[in-house]
């Protein structure tokens, strides 16, 4: 058996070195039923038909609306607040300013150890503004006019301090932005595996990066946060109807803030426009609007970003910046040894991190099969909107950083980009297979996905096309990225950053019932999206009870009382197709189960002679070859409202069956830094083909292929939507969007005008094909999907590479537009060098 | 979207607008197609105390032609342009109009707003200047008529005077052997130009008998490169010929540094897309049927 650690006593970390994989093969599901199928999604319907319920669209009666007043600097002391103008504007209920804030709440939990555990996080900012964009008054009014005219009426004095503006600046530790704890470093550690100065002695090449920097961007969701809270004067109950899609999390931060129990606390999702992670952090303008609708005599407190708040001030992905890389290589180019050092910006405030400080560890080697590996990674705040967990989260920052390292280590040792993959690729006869680190890689079949991407895109073509345009002075690149997507997590990693994080394993609740008329109901207290919930997990019940998708109903959305949910529910890091739909296959299960005990008794046949299935009355149980049958109807009648007379032993049917499942994990060496942190590796590998214009610089994807293995698909049609919005999103990070800053902390991105999210126009058509290598991990052979490492930032910083090493431009940023390519063509013209890659090769 | 408060008055007439206008003085403004002005207000970027509506009054979205001249309603939409007998015969007008924004924009956008804005990124200006456009404007007091060159005076800045609106745009019809083209480099669908650039040649032969450019996004206002033209103008139009003149058209910007990249860097843009432009220009003018789209990140 899996060990279950939350029946158990709390054992303390095993430190024995974990040889076996840890996780125990599931059962596996049958291949021919609903599970599989490219069905069309139960959303799209209302979706379409503009019929979603999203939070703006909740209107409840007497509720009035929230502005916040939001400094202009990135870092300054407010020396004054003076919201009295503000609250004689007609309309305006009340206001809130930070020093209130610093008498009603306490500062969030942080997750980080000491001296970060000092940081003072507020909902807003108190005496230092640490970020442009960071509320500093609230304005409530009758109506969201009337709170913006008010909150323009707020006096604020500020007496600007120093932005500190990088990682970099931030680890001089010359402008600490967060007094309490003395530093801006958030974290530091060191991860070392193998051995690491033996494998720099064996290596027949060094290749040394002194500096590459993967940038700042965001997801961008199509809605931005939203939030009504209500604060109920009658019994003290706090309610939300909100966005946040991690929201077990957010009020497991925002009850000990409030300092209520978090009984009291109710949270609501609904539609949701997009999270993609950024979603997760927005409770602290949950706790804003509990505090607002307390202040305002218990009504019910709206507040909707504006896009250019969200642009500001909701969350950014991580930036990190990779320093003093070498790498080893021996004779045949294959990777032997890594030792770098990375520093990662956070942000004003830690919020979700310092998880991001070991969250990349669960792709510390990548799909690469070196085993020694020094990386020293450090984490500080710094005067930017604070990050959360973007699509992709940490994993994609390390990702890129090996994909390039694999990449400039090819091109300076002249060996062609796909055999260089191929030489240092984990083999499939490899899979399981355990990382340095400890980690459990499921499943794949990376050499089998470059082989199909190299056919769909026309490799061959490419190279010729490539070579072609080379003799007349065009430069085209061709770039390979192989990702991973790793799902299900592990929370016991939290303990590598702070031994005393009160988090491990990982648990989804689901609950199948037939309702009094028998209708099957699912109730998942996941948070989709977008990601198809409610079809999927329709599949899968399909295939239990033998029905059809359209007799089951799916109660998606978190509801702290109304529906099921663990610590761990919420929809983050690739799971649900693992960790969601696990939870709903054990509970259907359990409902199959009584169902048969159930019409065993009343068609008075033993179970074993008894089929489910579709007949004239429904859906029904039957015995099998006759037509004695009992419809669900039946069967739900008996046990609700016809129960006089039911035998003992069907005393403990309810037809009503919840089951949680845990993920099969223990707790990680916390000395070593070792153990199995997800359960799933999906992998994606995408090629592009990039043309560089020699005048502008501009470049122009001229051919693009993705690849995607997520094991077993449960709907290939989501799936396929999930790898296109991916691919969006990766070439939007990689080509035209970045939340970039001047050097006085102004967010120059602020609106869409100047973030350009991507658009239909830039992206090219996209080969799509898909592998299957089953997971061994979960009972459907599935493996989380929905992230996508990222794999087009990758694989197009390869093809700009590729396009450009002949010009002596080497890529090592992230981000690269026109403009920037532009200006490393201008510098080479001028003799200029762009970037410090050298190579070291050694007599062996 | 939250704008700070106004007073809306619904005008029966452009007639009605003007003399609206003219009661309300400088702190109203007139509301088009909304799709310059309704983004800024939102911004809280400019609060005018009263808008005044022109967008209900039925009848000002023609395009027509008359007298060799196309006139241009006051409201008529991009999308009108787009599909206007004005832009079969007029390719630029078609480049132009098909490629702002996205579909919404285009449907509420009027080409006569644009123009009264005067952003210096806009796409309209530098086309109508590459062709020969009047600007038609009301007032209590009566009618005038300027040449768009003119019209234009500093980025956001026009010659309208209080109280004065825009009635319509009168642009040339071209002549046969006369073919124009109007292309862009944008970041993605929904965003103003990085650089732009306008030509119409007329050509006589394998000659360039006439040439005109403009230069969109790269100073305050459009820049009209004379000397790029003259390059052009008398020349069969070889390679040569047509780097020279576009070498000039770069040097005849001095284009910002900003968001959307480097001084050096817009100027490359303006070579590439002039290069292509007049090539397209030159197909056009000898009555070959092009289509074209502006360069996408
Ligand atoms: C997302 C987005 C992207 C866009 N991208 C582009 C682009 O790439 N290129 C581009 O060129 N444009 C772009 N636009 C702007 C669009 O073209 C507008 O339609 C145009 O600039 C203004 O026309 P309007 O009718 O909407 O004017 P409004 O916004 O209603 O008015 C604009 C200004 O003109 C004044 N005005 C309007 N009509 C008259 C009149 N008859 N007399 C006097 N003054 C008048 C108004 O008072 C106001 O000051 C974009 C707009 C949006 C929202």
């Amino acid at each position: 058996m899996a060990d279950r650690s939350s029946t158990a006593p709390r054992r303390e970390p095993e430190l024995l070195p974990h040889q076996e994989p840890a996780v125990e093969k599931p059962a596996r599901a049958p291949r021919n039923g609903w599970v599989g199928r490219p069905i069309e999604r139960k959303e799209e319907q209302r979706h379409v038909r503009g019929r979603g319920k999203f939070i703006d669209d909740f209107k409840l009666p007497g509720m009035v609306h929230m502005c916040l007043v939001r400094s202009p600097y990135a870092h300054a002391r407010i020396t004054r607040v003076d919201v009295s103008e503000a609250e004689q504007h007609p309309g305006v209920i009340c206001t809130l300013t930070g020093a209130e804030i610093a008498k009603l709440t306490t500062p969030y939990i942080e997750i980080g150890p000491d001296p970060s555990a000092r940081i003072q996080d507020y909902c807003m900012a108190v005496d230092l503004a640490r970020y442009q964009g960071e509320p500093v008054a609230a304005v409530i009014a009758i109506s969201r006019g009337a709170a913006e005219d008010a909150a323009e009426l707020v006096q604020v004095e500020y007496e600007p301090l120093t932005p500190v503006m990088s990682a970099e600046q931030a680890l001089t530790d010359a402008d600490v932005i967060h007094p309490a704890a003395g530093t801006n470093k958030v974290w530091q550690g060191t991860f070392e595996y193998g051995d690491v100065e033996q494998a720099f002695r064996d290596a027949a090449t060094i290749v040394h990066i002194d500096r590459m920097h993967f940038h700042r961007f965001s997801s961008t969701p199509l809605e931005n946060n939203a939030i009504i809270g209500h604060w109920d004067q009658r019994d003290e109950n706090i309610r939300f109807w909100c966005n946040n899609s991690f929201p077990t999390i957010g009020i497991q931060l925002v009850a000990p803030a409030l300092g209520v129990h978090i009984d009291r606390i109710r949270v609501e999702t609904h539609d949701i426009g997009g999270s993609f992670g950024i979603k997760i952090t927005n409770y602290p303008y949950m706790t804003l609007c509990a505090l607002a609708s307390r202040k305002a005599g218990g009504k019910p407190v709206k507040w909707t970003e504006t896009r250019t708040e969200h642009m500001l001030a909701s969350a950014h992905g991580n930036e990190r910046t990779f320093l003093d890389t070498r790498v080893a290589l021996d004779r045949d180019g294959v990777i032997i040894g890594i030792d770098s050092r990375h520093l990662d910006d956070c942000g004003a405030y830690p919020r979700y991190e310092p998880l991001g400080c070991v969250i990349w560890t669960q792709v510390f080697a990548g799909v690469y099969r070196f085993r020694n590996a020094r990386i020293n990674f450090s984490q500080a705040v710094t005067n930017k909107c604070p990050v959360g967990p973007n699509r992709g989260y940490s994993r994609m920052q390390q990702l890129w950083f090996l994909e390039r390292c694999v990449d400039l280590c090819a091109h300076e040792l002249g060996i062609a980009a796909d055999e260089m993959r191929r030489r240092n690729y984990i083999r499939p006869e490899q899979f399981p297979y355990t990382t340095p680190n400890g980690c459990i890689y499921d499943s794949g079949n990376y050499p089998g996905m470059l082989k199909l991407a190299q056919e769909r895109l026309g490799w061959e073509h490419w190279k010729k096309e490539q070579e072609k345009g080379r003799a007349e002075g065009r430069l085209i690149g061709l770039g390979i990225g192989t990702t991973l997507d790793s799902g299900t997590n592990n929370f016991g990693q939290s303990r590598i950053v702070n031994p005393h994080a009160p988090f491990s394993g990982n648990s989804q609740a689901a609950n199948v019932k037939l309702d009094m008329y028998g209708e099957i109901v699912v109730s998942v207290g996941s948070v989709p999206q977008g990601q198809g919930h409610e079809t999927t997990a329709s599949q899968v019940v399909c295939d239990v009870l033998s029905v059809t998708p359209d007799m089951v109903t799916v109660r998606a959305g978190f509801d702290t009382e109304r529906n099921v949910h663990t610590g761990h529910t919420g929809t983050y890091a690739s799971q649900f197709a693992v960790s969601g739909l696990s939870a709903v296959h054990g509970a259907a299960q359990k409902l199959r189960k009584e169902l048969l005990r159930l019409a065993a008794y009343a068609l008075n046949a033993p179970e074993d002679q008894l089929e489910l299935g579709i007949g004239k009355q429904g859906a029904e149980v039957r015995v099998r070859g006759t037509d004695r049958a009992i419809n669900y109807w039946g069967l739900a009648n008996i046990i609700n409202v016809n129960n006089a007379g039911l035998p003992d032993e069907l005393q403990d049917v309810t037809l009503n069956c919840r089951y949680t499942w845990r993920a099969p994990f223990k707790i990680p060496d916390l000395e070593r830094k070792y153990g199995n942190l997800t359960l799933t590796y999906s992998s994606q590998l995408h090629i592009a083909v990039v043309e560089v214009d020699t005048d502008t610089g501009n470049p122009k994807i001229l051919d693009y292929c993705a690849i995607d293995d997520c094991g077993v698909m449960i709907n290939p049609r989501i799936v396929e939507g999930q790898v296109h919005g991916a691919t969006a999103h990766g070439i939007g990070a990689a080509l035209i969007e970045n939340c970039a800053y001047d050097d006085s902390g102004n967010m120059v991105a602020s609106t869409f005008s100047e973030y350009t999210p991507i658009t239909s126009v830039n992206i090219p058509n996209v080969k799509y094909g898909n592998m299957e290598t089953p997971s061994p991990h979960s009972y459907s052979g599935a493996k989380g999907m929905g992230e996508g490492g990222a794999a087009p930032v990758h694989a197009i910083s390869a093809a700009l590479q590729d396009a450009l090493y002949p010009q002596g431009i080497y890529i090592t940023e992230s981000f690269n537009n026109g403009d920037s390519i532009f200006s490393m063509l201008a510098a080479r013209r001028q003799g200029r060098s762009t970037a410090g890659v050298r190579t070291e090769r050694r007599a062996k | 979207m939250y704008p700070r408060p106004f007073t809306y008055h619904r005008a029966a007439s452009l007639k009605d607008a003007a003399a609206t206008l003219a009661e309300l003085g400088p702190e109203a403004k007139l509301l088009a197609g909304g799709q310059s002005l309704v983004p800024l207000m939102k911004l809280r970027l400019s609060s005018p105390a009263a808008l005044i509506d022109v967008g209900h009054i039925q009848g000002l979205n023609y395009i027509r032609a008359e007298n060799g001249a196309f006139r241009i309603g006051a409201l008529a939409r991009h999308t009108d342009m787009a599909q206007s007998a004005a832009a079969r015969h007029v390719p630029i007008l078609h480049d132009c109009a098909a490629g702002i924004a996205d579909v919404q924009v285009r449907n509420w956008g009027t080409v006569v707003g644009s123009i009264a804005e005067a952003d210096p990124t806009g796409d309209w200006a530098p086309v109508l200047l590459v062709l020969d456009t009047e600007v038609e404007c009301l007032a209590n007091h009566g009618r005038r008529s300027l040449g768009l060159a003119g019209f234009i005076q500093d980025a956001f800045t026009t010659a309208l005077r209080p109280g004065e609106v825009m009635q319509e745009l009168r642009v040339k019809a071209t002549e046969r052997g006369s073919g124009g083209c109007y292309l862009a480099f944008k970041r993605c669908a929904p965003v103003y130009a990085s650089a732009s650039v306008a030509v119409q040649l007329a050509l006589e032969g394998a000659t360039c008998r006439q040439a005109r450019v403009a230069l969109g996004a790269v100073a305050l206002t459009p820049v009209v490169a004379t000397e790029s033209a003259k390059a052009l103008e008398g020349s069969d139009l070889n390679a040569k010929s047509i780097a020279r003149a576009a070498e000039a058209a770069a040097a005849s910007c001095e284009p910002p540094c900003d968001g959307r990249g480097s001084t050096e860097y817009k100027r490359a843009l303006i070579r590439k897309l002039f290069t292509q432009a007049v090539n397209v220009a030159a197909r056009r003018a000898r009555g070959e049927s092009v289509e074209v789209s502006h360069h996408y990140a």
